[in-house]
C-alpha cells in the first residue's frame, strides 16, 4: 500500500507541470486497477495499512475521480489561476482519501477523515466562483466537525474498553441500555452527517453548488462515500443497539429521500438539483446499511460507486454549461441540444444513469437495496416507490429543460464540445455501465 | 453510401425472416432454448441474464422486426426533410433493440433492461420534435411508464423470497407463496401502465406528438404490447386471483371508453391511438379471462394492421400539408387510391371483417368471451365496444376518404412516393394473410365454440349497426344544427377520455409540486436552518453578546457579583 501512498506524495514536486500530474494520475489508476484480481480478503498489508475489497474499490474510485477532476479543470490552467497550487491541494486530498480507505486503525481513520476536509475547504474557498462560497465552506466544515468531534470521544472510549483500536480487534459494545445507545448515536452521527441523512443535509447543497467543478466532483464522487465507508466499519461494533435503533435511521432517510426528491422538482439551479438528488440516493444507501442485510451492504457499496461516477459526471456536464453560458440556472441554459447536440447524448446517458436505468451500476445497487429494505419491512415499499418515481421525474425535468425546447435567445454561440470533455464523460459513463458485467468485483465484498 | 433507412430495413427484414423460420421450427418440434448467464450470486440468490428462445419469442420477435423494418424504410421518405434524421434512425433502432431484450427475457431482472430501455427510448422519441406539446407528452409518457418500472422493482424485491427471478419457473406454483397476491398485483399494475389501461390511459393519445413512424412502430405494435406480453408470460400465476377480476373490469372499461372517445375526436392520429387503446383493452380482457394464447394472437394480428393504418395516416398527413384534423380532409380516395386501399384494408381488418386478419383473432376472442362465465357488465362492454369500433372506423372513412372534399385551395395530394407506399403494401399482405396463417399456426387444435344463434350473430349485428350509425351520424352539412351541444356534459365526458388527461397531469402534479415548494421554503430554508446552521449561529451570537456584559468592566456588575458571593458564602457558613 505504501507504493501508492508514496506515489501520491511524490506527485507533489511535479505540480509545476500539469501534464505530468495528469498522466501520472491516470497511470496510478490503472496500476491500482490491476489489483482487482486480489485473491485474498485482506491484502497489501504493511505498517498500518491493509486493503480489503471495500477499501480497494473506494481507493480505485478516488484515483479515478481525481484524474478526471484534473482533466476537467483545464480552465484553471488556461486562466493561470494558480494551477500548481490547485494541483497540490488536489494531491493532498487524494493522499488523505487513500489513507482513509486503507488504514487499519480507527484513530488513524478518524485523523485522515478529518484531514480530508481541509483540502476540500481550500478548494472551495480558493477556486470557487461566487461570494456565497464563504458560507458554503463554513457550513461544510462546521456541520462535519460538530458531528465528528464526539466520534473522537467515542473512539477513545472504545480504546478504553478494548485496549486496541485496530480494525477487527475491537470488542463489540454489548447490551442495548442507555449508555450503549448514546455511544452508538455519538459514533454513528458523524457518518450520518457526512452521508448525509435528510435532516442534517444542509451543508451539501451549499458546498456542492459553490465549489468549483473539481470540488463538486470530488465531494459527490468520493467524500460522501467516506460516510458510507465509516458506517460499514463502525456499525458491526454496535450490533445489538443497532437492532433497536435502525428504524429511526431508515424512517428518516427514506421519508427524507421522498421530501428531498420533491424539492428537486422545484430547483432552478442545475447543481442544486444534482446535489439534492445525491441526498436522496444516499438516503437509500443509509437505509440499506442499517438494516444489516447482506444484500443491503453490497447494494450500498454498489450504489456508492455508481452514484460517485454518475453524479460526478453530471457535475462535469453542469460545469461545461456554466463555462459557456455563465449561469447555472435552468431557465437560462435551456435548449442546449440546438447548440451542443452530441453533448445532449451524454446528458441523456448520465441522466439515465441517475435514475437507475439498466445496465448501470445504479440499477444493480438499487435493486439490492430495495430487496434488503423491503425484506426488513414491507411498509417501506411506499416510500421506495415514491423515491424511485420522483428520481425519474426530476432527472427528466432537468434533462428536458436543459436540452430541449427553444434556446435562450441571448446566447450567441458556444463551442459544441471539445474532445477532452467528451473523453471525461466517456470515462465516467464507461465504468458505470460496463462494470455490471463483472459486478462480483464490487458486489460480493468482505 | 447506403442510406440508413435502406440498410436498416434490409437488416431487420433478414432478421425477421430468420426469426419467423425459427419459430416455425420450434412450433413443429416443440423445442425451446433457454440460455442463462449468471451475473452474480449472493447468499444463494443469483441475478442472471436469461434468454428464452421458444416459438412465442421467435414469432413476436419476427413480427416486431418485420414491422420495424417496414417502418424504418417508410421513415426514409417521411422524415426526409428533417435535419436530424440520423438521430431519429438510431433512436428507433435502439427502441427495437430494447424491445428485443424484453421479448427474450423470462427473468424479472433482465426484463428491466428492455422495460426501462423502452420507457426511456420512447421518451426520447416522443420529444423528438422540440415544441411544448411534445415536451409535455414526453413527460406524461415517461412518468406513466415509470410507475410501471417502479412496480416491477418492487415486484423484484418481493420475488426475492423465491430465491431467484426467473419467473418462468415460479408461475405455476405461485399460489403457494405468501406474498403472491401483492406480487401479482404489482406485475398487473406494471402491465397496466405500459399498456395504458385505465387509470393510466392518458399518455397514449398524448404520445401522438411523436413523428408518425414512431407512432406506427411504438404506439401501435411494440411498446404498448409489452405489458400484454409480460402478462402472457405471467398468466399461469394469475389464476383465480383478485388481480384477474380487477384487470377484467378495468380493461373492459378501457375498451369501452376508448371506443367512445374515438367517436368524438377530430385529430386523425388521436383516433387511431384511441383505437389502439380499445384493442389493447380487448387483449387485456381476454387475458384476464385466462386465455393467454388468444391475447397473443390478437397482439400479433393487431400489430400488423395497426402499423399499416398509422403508415397510411402518415401518408395522408403529408399530403394534406401536415395538419391532422380530419375535418380538413375528405375525398382522398379519388386522389390517393393506393393509400386509400391500404387504409381501407386496415380499417376493415380492424372491424373484424370476415377472413381478413382481424376477423380470426377478434371474432374468436368475442366468441370465447361470450361463452365463458363473465358478468353482465363485461358482456355489455364487449358488445358495445365492438359496435363502437366499427362506428368510429366508418366515421374515419367518411371524413378522410369518402366524404366531401374539405382541403384548402392549394393542395398537392399524391400517392407517388414509392418509399412510403411499398412498405404499406408489405404490411397489407400481412393484414390479408396474417390472421389466417397465425390461426393455423398457433391453434393446431381450434377452440370449441358452442353458442346460441343470437350470441353467434351478436358480433355481426353489433358491427353492422355500429357501421351504419357511424356513417350516417356524421353525414352533415353546414346548415345542420349541432345537436350534440344539447348533451354537452356527456359529450365532454366521453370525448375527453373521461377526464383522464386532466387528472393524470394537473390533478397529480399540482399537489406534489406545491408540497415540494413548501418543503423547500418552510423546511430546508426554514425549520432545518432554525435547528441547524442559522439557528445555532444566532444562538451562539446572542449568548456571546449576553456573556459580553460580564466583560465590560462595569462597576455595577462587579458590585452585584460581590454581593451575590457574600450571600452565598454567608449561607454556607450558616
Amino acid at each position: 500500500m505504501l507504493k501508492f501512498l508514496l506515489a501520491c506524495v511524490m506527485l507533489m514536486p511535479l505540480v509545476n507541470s500539469w501534464w505530468a500530474v495528469q498522466s501520472s494520475l491516470f497511470v496510478l489508476s490503472f496500476i491500482m486497477a490491476i489489483y482487482c484480481y486480489h485473491d485474498f480478503s485482506n491484502y497489501m498489508m504493511g505498517w498500518c495499512f491493509n486493503i480489503d475489497s471495500l477499501g480497494y474499490i473506494l481507493i480505485l474510485l478516488s484515483f479515478w475521480i481525481t484524474s478526471l477532476v484534473v482533466c476537467s479543470s483545464q480552465k484553471v490552467l488556461k486562466d493561470n489561476n494558480y494551477p500548481s497550487l490547485f494541483l497540490l491541494v488536489n494531491i493532498f486530498l487524494l493522499f488523505f482519501l487513500v489513507m482513509t480507505f486503507s488504514v487499519n486503525d480507527y484513530l488513524l481513520f478518524y485523523i485522515s477523515f478529518e484531514s480530508s476536509l481541509i483540502p476540500t475547504l481550500i478548494l472551495i474557498l480558493g477556486w470557487g466562483y461566487q461570494p456565497e462560497r464563504l458560507q458554503a465552506g463554513v457550513y461544510m466544515l462546521f456541520y462535519t466537525l460538530f458531528a465528528s468531534l464526539p466520534l473522537l470521544v467515542s473512539l477513545i472510549s472504545l480504546y478504553n474498553m478494548s485496549g486496541s483500536l485496530t480494525l477487527g480487534l475491537v470488542e463489540n459494545v454489548s447490551g442495548a441500555g442507555f449508555i450503549p445507545c448514546v455511544w452508538y448515536v455519538v459514533t454513528v452521527f458523524a457518518f450520518i452527517v457526512k452521508l448525509p441523512m435528510f435532516l442534517v443535509h444542509l451543508w451539501l447543497p451549499k458546498a456542492h453548488v459553490e465549489a468549483p467543478v473539481a470540488g463538486s466532483m470530488i465531494l459527490a464522487g468520493v467524500l460522501l462515500k467516506l460516510g458510507g465507508y465509516g458506517l460499514i466499519r463502525v456499525l458491526p461494533l454496535f450490533g445489538e443497539v443497532n437492532k433497536s435503533l435502525s428504524w429511526l435511521w431508515v424512517s428518516i432517510s427514506l421519508v427524507g429521500g421522498v421530501v428531498v426528491s420533491l424539492m428537486c422538482l422545484r430547483q432552478v439551479d442545475m447543481k442544486a438539483l444534482i446535489a439534492y438528488s445525491s441526498v436522496a440516493h444516499m438516503g437509500l444507501v443509509l437505509s440499506g446499511l442499517v438494516v444489516f442485510g447482506w444484500w443491503g451492504l453490497n447494494g450500498a457499496v454498489v450504489v456508492m460507486i455508481g452514484h460517485g461516477l454518475c453524479s460526478s459526471g453530471l457535475f462535469c456536464l453542469a460545469n461545461m454549461v456554466y463555462e459557456r453560458v455563465g449561469s447555472r440556472s435552468l431557465l437560462i441554459s435551456k435548449g442546449l441540444m440546438n447548440f451542443m447536440p452530441s453533448m445532449a447524448l451524454w446528458w441523456f446517458l448520465l441522466s439515465a444513469g441517475n435514475m437507475a436505468a439498466p445496465p448501470t451500476l445504479n440499477l444493480l445497487g438499487e435493486i439490492s437495496l430495495i430487496i434488503s429494505v423491503v425484506s426488513w419491512s414491507k411498509v417501506s415499499m411506499l416510500s421506495i416507490a415514491l423515491l424511485s418515481f420522483f428520481s425519474a421525474a426530476y432527472t427528466l425535468y432537468m434533462f428536458s429543460l436543459s436540452q430541449h425546447g427553444k434556446y435562450y435567445s441571448s446566447l450567441f454561440s458556444c463551442c459544441s464540445g471539445k474532445v477532452r470533455e467528451y473523453l471525461i464523460l466517456m470515462l465516467h459513463w464507461l465504468p458505470l455501465n460496463v462494470l455490471i458485467l463483472k459486478s462480483s468485483t464490487i458486489m460480493c465484498i468482505l | 453510401m447506403v442510406s440508413m433507412y435502406l440498410s436498416s430495413m434490409l437488416f431487420l427484414v433478414s432478421g425477421s425472416l430468420s426469426c419467423l423460420m425459427l419459430s416455425l421450427m420450434c412450433l413443429k418440434s416443440g423445442q425451446a432454448w433457454f440460455i442463462e448467464w449468471e451475473l452474480l450470486s449472493l447468499n444463494s440468490s443469483s441475478i442472471v441474464m436469461t434468454l428464452i428462445l421458444d416459438w412465442m419469442s421467435f414469432m413476436f420477435l419476427g413480427f416486431v422486426m418485420f414491422i420495424s423494418s417496414m417502418v424504418l424504410y417508410y421513415s426514409g421518405e417521411y422524415m426526409s426533410g428533417d435535419n436530424n434524421m440520423n438521430r431519429f434512425m438510431y433512436l428507433v433502432l435502439a427502441f427495437v433493440m430494447s424491445m428485443g431484450f424484453l421479448i427474450i427475457s423470462p427473468n424479472l431482472v433482465s426484463i428491466l433492461l428492455g422495460w426501462d430501455g423502452l420507457g426511456l427510448v420512447s421518451y426520447a422519441l416522443v420529444i423528438y420534435y422540440q415544441n411544448e406539446k411534445s415536451a409535455n407528452a414526453g413527460m406524461l409518457t415517461a412518468l406513466s411508464n415509470r410507475v410501471g418500472d417502479v412496480a416491477i422493482l418492487l415486484a423484484i424485491s418481493l420475488f426475492f423470497s423465491c430465491g431467484g427471478w426467473n419467473f418462468l419457473f415460479y408461475v405455476d406454483n405461485m399460489p403457494s407463496m405468501n406474498v403472491s397476491g401483492l406480487l401479482c398485483g404489482l406485475v398487473v399494475l406494471a402491465a397496466m401502465t405500459k399498456s395504458a389501461q385505465i387509470p393510466f390511459s392518458a399518455w397514449l393519445p398524448a404520445a401522438m406528438a411523436a413523428p408518425t413512424p414512431v407512432s406506427a412502430l411504438v404506439h401501435s405494435s411494440t411498446l404498448v404490447t409489452a405489458g400484454v406480453y409480460l402478462l402472457i408470460r405471467f398468466s399461469p400465476a394469475l389464476e383465480g386471483r383478485l388481480s384477474q377480476s380487477v384487470l377484467l373490469l378495468l380493461s373492459s372499461l378501457t375498451m369501452f371508453m376508448a371506443g367512445l372517445g374515438a367517436n368524438f375526436e377530430y385529430d386523425l392520429k388521436k383516433i387511431i391511438a384511441l383505437s389502439t387503446l380499445s384493442q389493447l383493452g380487448v387483449m387485456m380482457s381476454i387475458l384476464s379471462l385466462g386465455y393467454a394464447d388468444l391475447a397473443f394472437f390478437h397482439l400479433l394480428a393487431h400489430a400488423l394492421f395497426k402499423a399499416l393504418l398509422f403508415m397510411c395516416a402518415g401518408a395522408v398527413i403529408h399530403s394534406v400539408k401536415d395538419y391532422q384534423d380530419i375535418r380538413m380532409m375528405g375525398g382522398l380516395v379519388y386522389h390517393m387510391p393506393l393509400t386509400g386501399m391500404c387504409m381501407n384494408l386496415a380499417n376493415l381488418a380492424l372491424c373484424g371483417t370476415p377472413f381478413l386478419a382481424g376477423f380470426y383473432s377478434k371474432d374468436m376472442i368475442l366468441e370465447v368471451a361470450f361463452m365463458s362465465s363473465i358478468n353482465m357488465v363485461s358482456f355489455l362492454l364487449y358488445a358495445l365496444a365492438t359496435g363502437l369500433t366499427v362506428c368510429y372506423t366508418m366515421r374515419l372513412v367518411y371524413y378522410t376518404l369518402s366524404g366531401d372534399f374539405n382541403l384548402g385551395n392549394l393542395y398537392s395530394v399524391s400517392d407517388e412516393g414509392k418509399i412510403m407506399t411499398n412498405p404499406m403494401i408489405g404490411l397489407s399482405i400481412g393484414a390479408v394473410f396474417g390472421g389466417a396463417s397465425l390461426a393455423w399456426l398457433i391453434f393446431p387444435c381450434p377452440y370449441m365454440i358452442c353458442m346460441s344463434p343470437f350470441f353467434k350473430m351478436l358480433a355481426l349485428i353489433v358491427s353492422i349497426i355500429g357501421g351504419i350509425v357511424g356513417y350516417m351520424l356524421n353525414l352533415n352539412a353546414v346548415n345542420y344544427k349541432l345537436n350534440s351541444l344539447n348533451g354537452y356534459e356527456f359529450v365532454v365526458f366521453g370525448g375527453s377520455m373521461w377526464f383522464m388527461p386532466f387528472l393524470s397531469t394537473y390533478g397529480v402534479s399540482k399537489g406534489f409540486l406545491s408540497s415540494g415548494e413548501t418543503y423547500q421554503k418552510v423546511g430546508d430554508m426554514g425549520w432545518s436552518e432554525y435547528y441547524g446552521g442559522q439557528g445555532i449561529y444566532s444562538f451562539i451570537m446572542t449568548s456571546s453578546k449576553n456573556l459580553q456584559v460580564l466583560q465590560d468592566n462595569n462597576m455595577k456588575v462587579y458590585m452585584l457579583s460581590f454581593l451575590l458571593w457574600v450571600i452565598v458564602l454567608v449561607f454556607i457558613v450558616i
